[in-house]
């Protein structure tokens, strides 16, 4: 009983994860709406679970759950794979647009040093540009 | 008047160096495409060691990722920055000491003599020194496979060190951040239909450039980032 409340309660949570994750992916929320409901469907219920393994051919019902649970854990892998993924290519874009935009040339550079000589009071935004002249900033920028 | 027939004659071409941590050879390696009368941009993928301060004394320009982000991710940061100095042939070239300069000059002439927008370095058509067994057997399976996904007629897949014109960088996607990348340029060669055309060149393997090149353990990661991209499309 203390575990079926436990359980249920857990199971609450997903749903009302579903509903608020509907917005943003219909999908994910829809799989996890139903997987919530099932759940909570077997927990109180538990010998159906065991009729509806039968059913298919699998002998207990606490297998058919790990099953899924399965199938269901490599979906979500694959899913958060996806996101690191497309992730990766937003900060890939970003790291790019800082590089070029600090991007130091030799014909310039000389006028460059000039005026970092010239103006003595730098401010922190210069100093956490990744391309700098001065050996000790990059150090302590990169430490 | 001159000066017109001087840029025909010499289009501006741009050597493209990645470099990560190479802060022992990066300097020689630019002094050598500088001597030859190159622009060349390199590309400090996030180094430690002082890479970025010793190739701003020699290359024309310099471009640093803030974060280390790989070697695709390097060639396309060098390519966007040479596209927008106006270059017309690009140069990749690997900056750990294992190309040569001169060879430089046979891919853009293979360029213009074929009407091809891709020259790409083939060292079993050339000569590669000292190359140990193992990367033999490693660069022997990386070519069929990837003759086998692209189709295209290659002898050397994974080679460093290629040109191509301003066209042929257009339709360079450069997804793979890490070293798939190779093998996605092939991909992308293959499916934009630009003439293609292989030129031996010279690889030289020293103690250095194989301690820092990809053991054949890589090839396990490069098949899984590819998978991965075939999910992802």
């Amino acid at each position: 009983m203390i575990a079926q409340a436990i359980l249920s309660l857990l199971l609450c949570c997903v749903l009302i994860y579903s509903w608020a994750e509907y917005r943003r992916s219909p999908a994910v929320a829809l799989l996890s709406f139903i997987a919530g409901l099932a759940g909570l469907y077997f927990i109180w219920m538990p010998s159906h679970s065991t009729q509806v393994a039968e059913f298919i051919g699998i002998g207990r019902g606490a297998d058919l759950i790990m099953y899924l649970w399965v199938c269901i854990s490599l979906i979500v892998l694959l899913n958060l794979h996806l996101k690191l993924r497309s992730q990766h290519e937003v900060i890939t874009a970003l790291a790019r647009a800082i590089a070029l935009a600090n991007a130091y040339s030799a014909t310039e550079g000389a006028r460059l040093r000039s005026n970092e000589h010239a103006t003595a009071k730098r401010t922190p935004a210069d100093k956490a540009l990744p391309l700098s002249r001065d050996a000790s900033t990059v150090d302590s920028t990169l430490v | 008047m001159y000066l017109e027939a001087l840029y025909m004659q010499k289009p501006p071409v741009w050597v493209i160096c990645p470099a990560f941590n190479e802060a022992a050879t990066i300097a020689s390696v630019v002094a050598d495409l500088r001597r030859c009368r190159y622009n060349v941009v390199v590309v400090d993928d996030g180094s430690t060691d002082a890479t970025r301060h010793v190739a701003a004394s020699v290359a024309t320009a310099l471009v640093a990722h803030p974060v280390n982000l790989g070697q695709g991710a390097a060639l396309k940061t060098g390519i966007d920055y040479a596209l927008s100095q106006g270059a017309e042939i690009l140069v990749t070239f690997d900056a750990d000491g294992q190309h040569r300069a001169e060879d430089i000059a046979r891919l853009v002439r293979a360029l213009r003599q074929e009407q091809a927008d891709f020259a790409l370095g083939s060292r079993r058509l050339g000569q590669s020194r000292n190359m140990p067994f193992a990367r033999r057997v490693f660069l022997f399976a990386a070519t069929l496979f990837t003759v086998a996904t692209t189709g295209l007629c290659l002898t050397d897949t994974h080679n460093g060190l290629r040109a191509f014109t301003r066209r042929g960088a257009s339709v360079l996607s450069f997804r793979q951040n890490r070293m798939a990348h190779a093998s996605e340029i092939l991909t992308d060669i293959a499916h934009s239909g630009l003439r293609y055309t292989e030129v031996p060149v010279t690889v030289d393997y020293t103690s250095y450039s194989l301690a820092k090149g990809q053991g054949t353990a890589d090839l396990v990661m490069i098949l899984l980032d590819l998978f991965a991209r075939k999910l992802h499309r």
